[in-house]
């Protein structure tokens, strides 16, 4: 079955290795970006919309 | 330093709320309608302007533009006020954005049922109003902007940054799918053809569904379930992530629309990969707002905001998980064209944008109001029918398309098609038709109950147009401050943040496109496909007129199961003067590519004028007024010289003479109908829309 599925992708294999490079290239930079953010600074960020004092007034 | 005082816009949030809820009732009840007129043709109510192929663009239009769109300007306009600390840029642009986008809606309302269509699926309106839309969108843009610019709180929240990616990807996406060439007032073709014109209406279509039903709701969703929770959202951190991922992923997966046709084999593998790692940020996403309840479930019990969010990120994880998965081509081979599209397409309608719409709109109205919801009972009443009304919607339709799949592609042992004539496989879903009618009656049932409630909330309170506010102003930044971390540097950067996001989603709609139009293998020429004739051209407008490619598709995909029922699988040279294409996505009706030669004129005469004497037990509604109605040939020559514009290799100075083609074909016709003792004078339109459909696939025809 494997063979089959090899033989049927008729020279578009570099298009779904291009894919899945992109895939890993992507979330690992991203991951690395996120660790190093400083924890205060997503706190601070997180807690933005519960700022807005006013219309819970009522 | 002292704080300043300011005042929100809640007046112009309000508008669009009720434009969302007037919008969102009109828009189901003609979706009511056409799903009646699947099982009972007699609702297409016996004229051209209600019959299903005219109005049901004006459903999903109504849907996605109306309702959705005005409750995305009314989350907008609200939350970002209050993540900026300032009022809008400008009240004189939020009333012209708001009184803009009515009456793009209005025209809508009257273009669609006329007919005045450019058969592009979620993009029909014509050329003036796309430049209306352009126009309104920029006014959108300016007052957002605007108010990023003069705000009080130094870092944009990531539901801003939803908002900014939203803006400039439907930006971009509404251009270059609107890139037409008009021959009168309202007609127009598209500068793409075939092929061409397949991928860019699939990589808007698919995009419009990422960029305007998907991505402001997210933005939404970051803002009002923190709020409506009282609790910070679950991991910021995975917000960042969910929105680069998504916003970089969504965008190659277009192609995934066109699985099997006759675009490029690469392209079509491009789309599948990036449609499977869609699921990562999606239920990123999904899982970010439902973690942000933990602790927090026992309010979901009381609080009816709470759960309609709940069920609508359900909703979210659900169709995220169903899109990727019908992307993968074996499960495609079999899904699409059927109903199991448009379930898949209402679970995200009904449960991701129309449940998060009515959890905003009970949170929303009473704090803009200052009172208390009218009755929680009647919105709990409104959850539980409304949820209901979903499950009732989709769950037969799930079967129904599994079914109409299966039978289409079963043989006998002799090697035969089970199932040679069609309408046999739509009988067969009937029954799904009707109760997916009553799911969606369900679900009306509960939007008009939310109306009546959130009026009388209304009426209880007092609108708070102007809402004080204070905040202190933003200092300037020194150049002596401490270095930051570059990300945390650009979210207080809007211009570099929408720059960025540009660049991020262009990059997968380049890949895919720059190819497909400059790489002429691509798209391999076929000597003996010729230009349609004058005559032929106005019946394929009459065709885009009739909205015929909501329910039959032109292209036979390579299977053994198409081929025997249809004909010679579809090749991408067949399409090349095809402005716009006409592949549809949709069978409710068998697929035409190779119609041409298969029934007599006369049958397509009576099939027109009455579908049951021709196929007895079709739904399919009758078109009598193409007999009475004269066709007008005076647009001929101005249709002739557009397609030479575009390079369709008519002689030159051929539209002068062209009219004669006409008269001369549609002679032959009419006299070939009267040997039928059908009498029809020539000049009528069925003569150019028989004309049409005798030549589809008889280019290359070999059976």
């Amino acid at each position: 079955m494997f063979k089959q599925f090899i033989n049927d992708l008729n020279g578009n294999e570099v298009y779904m290795l291009f894919s899945l490079l992109i895939f890993f290239v992507f979330f690992i930079v991203a991951t690395v970006v996120l660790i190093r953010m400083k924890k205060t600074h997503v706190s601070y960020m997180s807690s933005i919309p519960l700022n807005t004092e006013f219309e819970d007034l009522n | 330093m002292q704080p300043d005082k300011f005042y929100y816009d809640n007046k112009i949030v309000r508008n669009f709320a009720i434009a969302t809820i007037v919008w969102g009732i009109i828009g189901m009840t003609v979706g009511l309608l056409v799903a009646t007129q699947l099982f009972s043709p007699s609702m297409n109510l016996g004229n051209q302007f209600t019959s299903y192929g005219r109005i049901r663009p004006l459903h999903t239009n109504a849907v996605i533009f109306a309702f959705v769109g005005n409750a995305i300007f009314m989350g907008v306009y609200y939350s970002l006020q209050r993540l900026v600390k300032a009022r809008m840029y400008s009240d004189v642009l939020s009333k012209i954005h708001f009184w803009g986008w009515q009456l793009i809606i209005v025209s809508a309302v009257i273009t669609l049922p006329l007919g005045l269509t450019s058969s592009h699926e979620y993009a029909e309106l014509e050329w003036p109003i796309d430049i209306a839309i352009t126009l309104i969108w920029v006014v959108f843009g300016i007052n957002m902007f605007g108010a990023i610019i003069k705000r009080r709180e130094r870092h944009l929240y990531v539901a801003i940054w939803f908002y900014i990616a939203t803006f400039v990807t439907i930006a971009v996406l509404h251009i270059v799918n609107s890139f037409q060439l008009p021959i009168s007032a309202f007609k127009s073709y598209y500068l793409y053809a075939g092929v061409q014109d397949a991928l860019v209406q699939w990589w808007y279509g698919h995009n419009a569904v990422a960029f305007f039903l998907t991505t402001p709701y997210l933005g939404m969703m970051y803002y009002f379930l923190p709020k409506m929770a009282n609790r910070p959202i679950y991991s910021y951190r995975l917000s960042i992530l969910h929105f680069w991922a998504l916003i970089f992923i969504y965008i190659w997966a277009g192609p995934h629309h066109l699985l099997y046709t006759s675009l490029p084999d690469w392209a079509q593998s491009l789309g599948v990969a990036f449609s499977i790692m869609l699921i990562a940020p999606s239920w990123g996403g999904m899982i970010n707002g439902l973690l942000t309840l933990r602790g927090a479930w026992d309010k979901v019990r009381d609080d009816v905001t709470l759960k309609f969010m709940v069920v609508a990120l359900t909703a979210y994880g659900m169709a995220t998980f169903e899109g990727p998965l019908l992307s993968l081509k074996g499960v495609n081979a079999i899904g699409h064209f059927t109903d199991w599209i448009v379930a898949h397409v209402h679970v995200g309608a009904l449960g991701w944008n129309g449940f998060l719409t009515f959890g905003v709109l009970y949170w929303l109205i009473p704090r803009i109001y200052r009172t208390e919801l009218y009755s929680k009972k009647l919105a709990g009443f409104h959850f539980w029918i409304g949820t209901l009304g979903i499950l009732f919607y989709a769950i037969p339709l799930y079967w129904a398309g599994f079914t109409q799949g299966l039978m289409w592609k079963e043989f006998t042992q002799d090697g035969l098609l089970k199932y040679p004539n069609f309408l046999e496989t739509v009988l067969r879903i009937l029954p799904m038709y009707v109760m997916r009618s009553i799911g969606g009656t369900m679900y009306l049932i509960g939007v008009i109950a939310m109306a009546y409630n959130l009026i009388k909330t209304m009426k209880a309170g007092k609108l708070v147009s102007n809402e004080a506010a204070e905040a202190l102003p933003l200092v300037k930044l020194g150049k002596d401050e401490p270095k930051e971390f570059w990300h945390r540097r650009l979210e207080r950067k809007p211009m570099t943040l929408l720059v960025l996001s540009l660049i991020v989603i262009l990059i997968g709609g380049m890949v895919e496109m720059v190819p497909t139009f400059f790489i002429s293998s691509n798209v391999p020429t076929i000597a003996s496909v010729k230009p349609y004739s004058p005559l032929e051209l106005h019946g394929r407008d009459l065709y885009i007129r009739e909205g015929c490619v909501n329910c039959h598709s032109q292209t036979v995909r390579p299977f053994r199961s198409e081929t025997e029922r249809y004909g010679d699988y579809s090749k991408a040279g067949e399409f090349v003067y095809d402005h716009p294409f006409l592949w549809g996505s949709k069978r409710t009706g068998p697929d035409l590519h190779r119609e041409g030669g298969k029934y007599s004129n006369a049958w397509h005469y009576n099939h027109m004028m009455d579908p049951r004497t021709m196929s007895p037990g079709s739904i399919m509604p009758a078109y009598d007024w193409l007999m009475d109605q004269k066709l007008d040939t005076t647009t001929t020559g101005a249709k002739i010289r557009a397609m030479q514009t575009l390079g369709v290799p008519y002689p030159i100075g051929y539209a002068a003479i062209a009219n004669r083609d006409v008269d001369e074909q549609s002679k032959a016709i009419a006299a070939n109908l009267a040997i039928d003792k059908i009498k029809v004078s020539s000049d009528k339109e069925i003569i150019a829309i028989i004309a049409y459909l005798q030549r589809l696939g008889t280019d290359i025809k070999n059976k």
